[in-house]
């Protein structure tokens, strides 16, 4: 498999990137889904989504006010999504950590002439990969077992699908803008993805909407591309109107904002971690383990 | 040689107890960074569901509900990251070849673990309620504070023997031990009623889901706290005798799990087995 990828660097720059993040992808899929047998990880994959969103329900039930009956179909979407986040940015952040102090592999990984970064997308798109159950079985449940207004007549899948993508390549950018903060970090490396992933969970809409938010708080939320994103496929995945964060804003103009914003964490994201990575390597601290 | 006389029986035990809780507990002071993390994840975590109930138009009482479960979820995490799977990180550390050869056994190794680990929660778990008392504006008023603490005490005795349970259990394990400790996290969280009266899941399913201390505990302490509001599963002094059952259970399980465990996981050859 390696050997017949094996491919000269002076290969075209998107020939080599493709394989390298094709290689990278299939090493993240066997580490993430190899320890155990598919049945299993199929249950691990959809278990912490499943019971985020039945706590939510619980939590709606108990309360039992009927003006909030339109946040069922918030929160299915909301957690339905979130494992993408979860998986794709503080995975990614968790692979570099991982190659670095458990597998001790970063050293070779980053020696070989391979483009660095492309390995880490790739390994970012393994672990998004392992979150696509996840939603799918949530949406699934919060459609015929929760009764979320989830339906296929008015689900708006053109929107859905460049929601999504742009989502996911906010997600990867917060991903690689959380690495290189790692990258230049040691002893609080494991928990750091954590914190931002729920400073994320908070600010971002996930599972109430933004507007209940103090103001601060608020503005913050909205220069977060995930807000965004959750917020454009409740409005792809829901019938008009559904419970959204920004009731004033068209369709239009939140997929325009999510489509902004993605581009400047790119950007913002490439270039952190460019200057990271040159810190890093200037100060000997690439491959520093700190045994937690 | 050490001038230190050989100690036996329990001296032994609670020599080799104190000295495995010792670095848990100068731990919390020594590594800022950590409080910082073990305080504020959370907090944030605890925060985002008082915004659910928020959104939800809930009466004030459920932000002292959440509060509460941010604070037991405090001593889940610490239980299940830093007991059950505890082993797996010290054989990747080679702690646990050291455990294995000293005089002591692995028994007083987990009560020291847990001591500490339960001193180092103690204190944040009392940051977040704190904080969150005062971010939301939440007052607590304990009826029968002897109940209240009898409660706490049995609760985390029985929980912490689960934990010494569960590191037996996950001393066959590899990188299994590492996904185990994350599934058991969400779907603990709604089993044991973490954000919401436990009896909202229907009374049987909330019997089964005792099984985890934290279920009764959370509970009866919901109980003392609201006393006229709150749903109750059993009348709190029930709670509290199934949960004396449930930490005298535990004990003897912990002891021969984890016998048993160290057995198998010997004669298989996974104790140096670190990937």
């Amino acid at each position: 498999m390696l050997a017949s990828s094996r491919v000269s660097p002076s290969l075209g720059g998107a020939r080599h990137w493709w394989r390298t993040l094709r290689v990278a992808y299939w090493l993240g899929w066997q580490i993430e889904s190899n320890w155990t047998d598919p049945f299993l990880f199929f249950v691990y994959s959809i278990a912490r989504p499943l019971g985020s969103v039945l706590i939510l329900v619980f939590m709606y039930y108990v309360v039992g006010r009927a003006g909030a009956a339109g946040l069922l179909g918030f929160f299915v979407v909301g957690t339905a999504c979130w494992p993408f986040v979860v998986q794709g940015m503080m995975g990614t952040a968790w692979s570099l950590i991982s190659d670095r102090e458990h597998w001790k592999t970063l050293r070779y990984v980053y020696t070989s002439p391979i483009p660095f970064r492309a390995y880490l997308i790739g390994r970012a798109l393994a672990q998004s990969t392992t979150a696509v159950s996840a939603a799918a079985v949530t949406l699934v449940v919060g459609r015929w077992v929760l009764g979320a207004p989830l339906h296929v007549a008015t689900i708006h899948f053109p929107y859905t699908l460049v929601a999504f993508a742009l989502g996911i390549a906010s997600v990867l950018a917060l991903g690689l803008m959380v690495v290189s903060a790692a990258i230049l970090i040691s002893g609080e490396a494991w928990r750091m993805p954590e914190g931002v992933g729920a400073a994320l969970y908070l600010i971002s809409g996930a599972v109430f909407p933004v507007s209940v938010l103090p103001p601060v708080l608020r503005t913050l939320a909205q220069g977060v591309p995930l807000t965004w994103w959750l917020e454009a496929m409740r409005r792809g995945l829901l019938p008009p109107g559904a419970v959204t964060s920004f009731p004033q804003m068209t369709d239009r103009q939140v997929l325009g904002w999510l489509a902004v914003l993605a581009a400047v964490w790119m950007v913002l994201a490439w270039t952190a971690f460019t200057l990271a990575e040159r810190r890093a390597r200037d100060r000997g601290v690439l491959d520093r383990e700190s045994a937690f | 040689m050490s001038d230190i006389p050989r100690a036996t029986g329990l001296t032994r035990v609670l020599r080799a107890s104190r000295g495995r809780s010792y670095p848990r507990i100068i731990g919390l002071f020594r590594e800022r960074s950590w409080l910082f993390y073990d305080t504020v994840l959370p907090l944030l975590g605890t925060i985002a569901f008082v915004y659910v109930y928020k959104a939800l138009g809930a009466p004030d009482r459920f932000v002292g509900y959440v509060i509460m479960g941010g604070a037991a979820m405090g001593f889940w995490m610490n239980v299940m990251w830093s007991m059950a799977a505890q082993f797996y990180w010290d054989k990747q550390g080679g702690n646990l070849e050291l455990y294995l050869v000293s005089p002591c056994g692995l028994v007083p190794i987990l009560l020291g673990m847990s001591v500490g680990g339960f001193a180092n929660t103690l204190m944040r778990t009392v940051a977040i309620v704190v904080v969150g008392a005062v971010l939301f504006h939440v007052t607590y008023v304990i009826h029968q504070l002897p109940v209240f603490v009898a409660v706490f005490a049995v609760g985390i005795i029985a929980l912490y023997g689960l934990g010494i349970t569960f590191a037996s259990l996950f001393l066959l394990w590899g990188r299994e031990a590492w996904h185990m400790a994350n599934l058991l996290m969400e779907p603990v969280f709604l089993g044991t009623g973490f954000y919401f009266p436990v009896r909202a899941l229907g009374f049987w399913v909330a019997i089964g889901t005792s099984i985890i201390p934290l279920t009764l505990a959370l509970d009866a302490l919901r109980q003392l706290l609201f006393p006229e509001t709150h749903p109750a599963l059993l009348p709190v002094r029930i709670e509290l005798a199934i949960l004396g059952g449930l930490a005298v259970l535990f004990a003897f399980t912990a002891r021969l799990s984890l016998r048993k465990m160290e057995f198998l996981a010997r004669r298989e050859g996974r104790l140096s087995l670190r990937f």
